[in-house]
This record gives C-alpha cells, structure tokens and sequence, in this order.
C-alpha cells in the first residue's frame, strides 16, 4: 500500500471541504480522483503531495506516518511531486525549468543534460529548450511541467485536472504521457479530473470523491434548484422555468440533485407516455465507453445516460433523434 | 528666465571644464548616498522578504507602522540621530556627528522603511504558484524563498533605485548630520542649498543637472535590464 489514509479532514473557515474516513491507494496503479468541481480533488491532492496538512486524521505513506512538520516533509516531498492544474513556470528557459529539480536534488551537471532532454523528449518538447518557458501555449506549459516534475525521477506524479485547460491535440498528447509513465517508468500516478471518459479510459482505480467525501459512484447530472410542492402534494425540484423534476425529499429551497445516469432509461419519444419522471429531449451525442454507451442529451440541460451494450442493442437511439427521458425516483438522489 | 537661462549656460561650462570642487562633492554623495542604499537593502529586503513570507502576530500592525514611516520627515531623523552622536549623546565618544558615517546612519534609518514596505508588496504580489512549484520540486524553505526571490527581483530593485533617488536627492539629514563641510560632507544637495543661500545660480544648476543625470542613467540601467529579461 503506497497511502493508507485514515479519518482525514480538512476545514477552510469553518468549513469541512474534505472528509475521508478511510482511502487506500495501492503501489503501481493509475488512479483517477473523479468529482465535479468543489469536491476536494486539488486539497486531497496537495495532502497527499505534502503540500497542505490536513485539519484532522492521519497519512500513512509506504510504511512511514507522515507528521506534517516541515523539517519532515522535504525528504517526502522529494518523491512525490505534484501538477498543477494550470501550472506556472518559472521566468527562465525550459531547460532551467526542468533543471530546477535535478539542482535542489545536486545531481551533478552533466547528468542533468542527460535527464532534461530525455524528459524533453518523453513529453515531445525537446525543440523548445531553449525557449522562454513563458512564452508557451497553454498546453505546452502543461508538458513542460510534467517533464519538469518527471525529471525528479520521483516514486509519485499526482496530476490536478491535466487536460482542462488544454486543446484536443495536447489533451491527446498528456493522455499518452500518462500511460507511459506508469507503464515505462513505473511511476504511480494519481489524476484528478471531472471527465468520466478520460477517468475510465486512463485509470486502473477510480476514486469518487463528492462535496468532500468518497462516493460509492459518480455522481452525475448534477443540478441546482429550488423544491416546490403542488396542489397534490408531490413535490418538484425546479432546474428552470421549464424544467421540473419530480423527487422524494423532505428538504425545502435551494438544493442538489443528482441523476444516476445509469439509472435513466431512454426512450423513442413516440413511445413515451406522459408522468411526472420523463423529460423530453434529443440526442446531441452517443459514446462507446466499453460496457455501456453514454448518451449526452439536451433537455433544455445537458443530460447523460448511461445504457449497457444490451440496452442500445434492443432499442438503438440515434443521434438528432428526439427521445423521452425516464428518472424513476430511485435515480434521483438530493445531495 | 535669463538668469536660468545664463545659469545653465555657464554650469554646462563648469561640468565640461571637470571642475575639482564639482568633481569632489559628487563624490561625496554618491560615495554616502551608495553606501546607505546598500546598508538599508541590506537589511530592509530580508525584513521585507520575512515580514511578507511568514505569518506571525502582529504583522499588519508592523506593515502599518512601515508605511507610517515612510512619511517621516528628514529634519525628525537628523534631529533623533543627533540626540545620540552629538557630544552629549551616547554615541559622542564616538565623534560620529559632522562625518559622512553620520549621513549614512540617517539616510539608512530615511530608506529601510522604503526598501522594507516595497519588498513587502513585490513578494506579496508574487503568485502563490511559484511557491507552491518549487515547494513540490523538493526545494528547501531557503530555496523555495529564492525561487520566489528571483521571480520578484525587479520590483526589489525598484526598491531600491526608488530608496538611492529618495537618499541622493534629501538634504535635511545631509545638512544636520554632515554640517556641509567642503571636501569632507559636502553633497550635492547640500551645496545647491548653500549656493541658493548665497545667491550664486551657476555651481546650484551644474549640480541640479548631474543629479538629474544620476538618477537618469540608474532607471536607464534598471530598464535595460528589465528589456532584456523579459526578451
């Protein structure tokens, strides 16, 4: 086990963004920490990197407690290196960039060429070494910092969101980056990411993480919105003016809900009958993800469902096709 | 305006004829002028640079009586340093007061507060990121503060050109403290003062323009570096 984490928090002004009763992460894996924004995936990323101590609870890495003094935390940091989501470089080449590292490390001169071109390489930026690190693009910068953080040689790359700010063509690039530096050099990587593709696709372990705690799954659909009562006392959360959606809660005002996606079951419009748990809508886009086919459809909203293979098979629904939505109250959670 | 115009004539003559006594009070303010803007950076940038760096009780309380200082008249400083050098004072044995030392001791107790407060406000400014960076590449709190150091380095030095503008140009502290002795404390804004006293333009102008040259080629200097950093 390469971090067991045991009865973790973390309060900013009095509020608890993360609560983690229990998370293992074991050695040699890619794990992606999945969540919508706001749900604690950069704290638990700069805890687990030693960049923040948590309020309460304790980190266990390899088989060392980690006490979050800072005359402890250098040596831990020097095997765990961290990306940020929009990283910044120092004012200096790409070269010194990459350097950096390999300097606090005093690993001798004429090894570090050596390393800053091989990462260079591994992240396809070798041509820019000499240029002003500030002078790159989005998702060059992104490149450069993994190559700077890999040129630690370090034990743990933990990644914030790598792809978020980044084009398709650099989204593609840091995609096979990752792979590679599991896969060749070994590295244990942990991504945060919203993206439930790209988690699928990349990871060998998905972490739920939501509004601070572990999650059994994703939680999808997410919306905000007011809950109101009609004549016959069934209550409704209210996304927008024309979009209201039945569910069973005792909370009033403002609230979260969210939709299971796998739960929704998706309809040709002509067979839908009118209730109070079918939306109507079209589809905007289908996807293979492996089991299931992700549908994205526009209901006013966007909204993913989720069929099995089986599903899709026995009543294909084709893309610009118009469809009804059917949220049994079990798919619809108040969060 | 002919008497202006005649001053400048005649000081453009006297600076090209390199004239000794010129020549002998620009020296005496660059040579203190230098000398209390390297003892003040010295310690107002690591002032600056903790008070920013470290949380602790009290430090807005300190960042505000900085900026206080920073309004502190030149006649209140010669006045304080002379209670202590003057014969009287604890430091009299010393036979401090009318030496260019006692400038220097005045002028770095003008600038600290200057170098300290722009310090203060070039590191605060410094994203949050760079820190962070360096911290997760393994660096040391010592190294962590250099990378932080680098990244804010030209504001620092604006600090400073800011704090020798601020000593070269003053002439309370110059006056009280060196006693304008000729060759030995006489600066250029203690001469210019004299001069005016005497009704004598031409020597007051000569120094007028080279201390506007002074400052003049420092910021050309800060601005050359500048360009080429950021080329």
């Amino acid at each position: 086990m390469l971090f067991e984490i045991n009865n973790l928090s973390k309060v900013y002004a009095g509020r608890k963004v993360l609560d983690i009763p229990e998370l293992r992460l074991e050695k040699g894996k890619v794990y992606g920490l999945l969540g919508p924004n706001g749900s604690g995936k950069t704290t638990l990323l700069e805890i687990l990197s030693f960049l923040l101590p948590p309020t309460t609870g304790e980190i266990v890495y390899g088989s060392r407690k980690v006490d979050f003094s800072e005359g402890f935390l250098q040596g831990l940091r020097r095997e765990v290196v961290m990306v940020e989501q929009q990283p910044i470089l120092f004012t200096t080449s790409v070269y010194k960039n990459v350097e950096f590292g390999l300097g606090v490390r005093g690993v001798p001169k004429e090894r570090r060429k050596r390393i800053i071109y091989e990462v260079l390489d591994l992240v396809g930026m070798r041509e820019f070494a000499e240029a002003s690190a500030h002078k790159l693009s989005g998702g060059e910068t992104q490149r450069v910092a993994i190559a700077r953080a890999l040129a630690c040689s370090p034990k743990v790359i933990l990644l914030d969101e790598p792809t978020s700010n980044v084009d398709i063509e650099n989204q593609i690039a840091i995609e096979g980056i990752l792979r590679d530096i599991n896969i060749q050099k070994g590295i244990f990587v942990i991504f945060a990411t919203h993206n439930t593709i790209q988690a699928t696709k990349l990871s060998d372990h998905i972490v739920f993480l939501f509004n601070g705690r572990p999650a059994s799954s994703v939680y999808e659909n997410i919306f905000s919105g007011l809950i109101s009562t009609d004549d016959n006392g069934k209550k409704y959360c209210s996304i927008h003016d024309k979009l209201k959606i039945a569910v069973r809660t005792n909370k009033t005002g403002y609230v979260k809900i969210s939709v299971n996606p796998i739960m929704i079951k998706v309809l040709p419009a002509r067979d839908a009958r009118a209730g109070d748990h079918r939306l109507l809508g079209r589809v905007m886009q289908l996807i293979d993800e492996g089991d299931h086919v992700r549908a994205l459809i526009d209901v006013g909203i966007p909204f993913s469902a989720l069929l099995s293979q089986r599903e899709y098979k026995h009543a294909p629904v084709m893309a610009g096709e118009s469809v009804a939505l059917f949220c049994p109250p079990e798919s619809i959670e108040v969060v | 305006m002919d008497l202006l115009i005649d001053s400048l004539i005649s000081a453009i003559l006297l600076l090209k004829s390199l004239d000794a006594e010129v020549c002998a009070i620009v020296l005496v303010s660059l040579k203190v002028s230098s000398s209390s803007t390297l003892i003040a950076s010295l310690i107002g940038i690591p002032a600056g640079f903790a008070i920013a760096f470290k949380e602790f009780r009290g430090k807005r309380m300190t960042i505000t009586i900085l900026n206080t200082l920073l309004a502190l008249p030149t006649v209140v400083i010669g006045l304080f340093v002379y209670a202590f050098v003057s014969r009287r004072g604890i430091f009299g044995p010393l036979d401090l007061l009318y030496t260019q030392k006692a400038i220097v001791i005045g002028q770095v107790i003008l600038i600290i507060p200057i170098v300290t407060t722009f310090t203060i406000a070039a590191i605060s400014r410094i994203d949050e990121r760079y820190r962070k960076s360096a911290m997760t590449l393994g660096a040391t709190t010592l190294q962590t503060a250099g990378v932080v150091f680098r990244e804010a380095r030209f504001s620092i030095m604006a600090a400073v050109i800011a704090s020798f503008g601020r000593v070269i140009a003053e002439v309370g502290i110059s006056m009280m403290l060196g006693g304008n002795a000729k060759g030995f404390t006489r600066t250029m804004t203690t001469a210019m003062a004299l001069e005016y006293d005497k009704g004598e333009f031409v020597l007051a102008v000569a120094l007028g323009l080279i201390l506007l040259t002074i400052s003049f080629a420092v910021n050309l200097f800060f601005n050359y570096l500048q360009g080429r950093a950021r080329a």
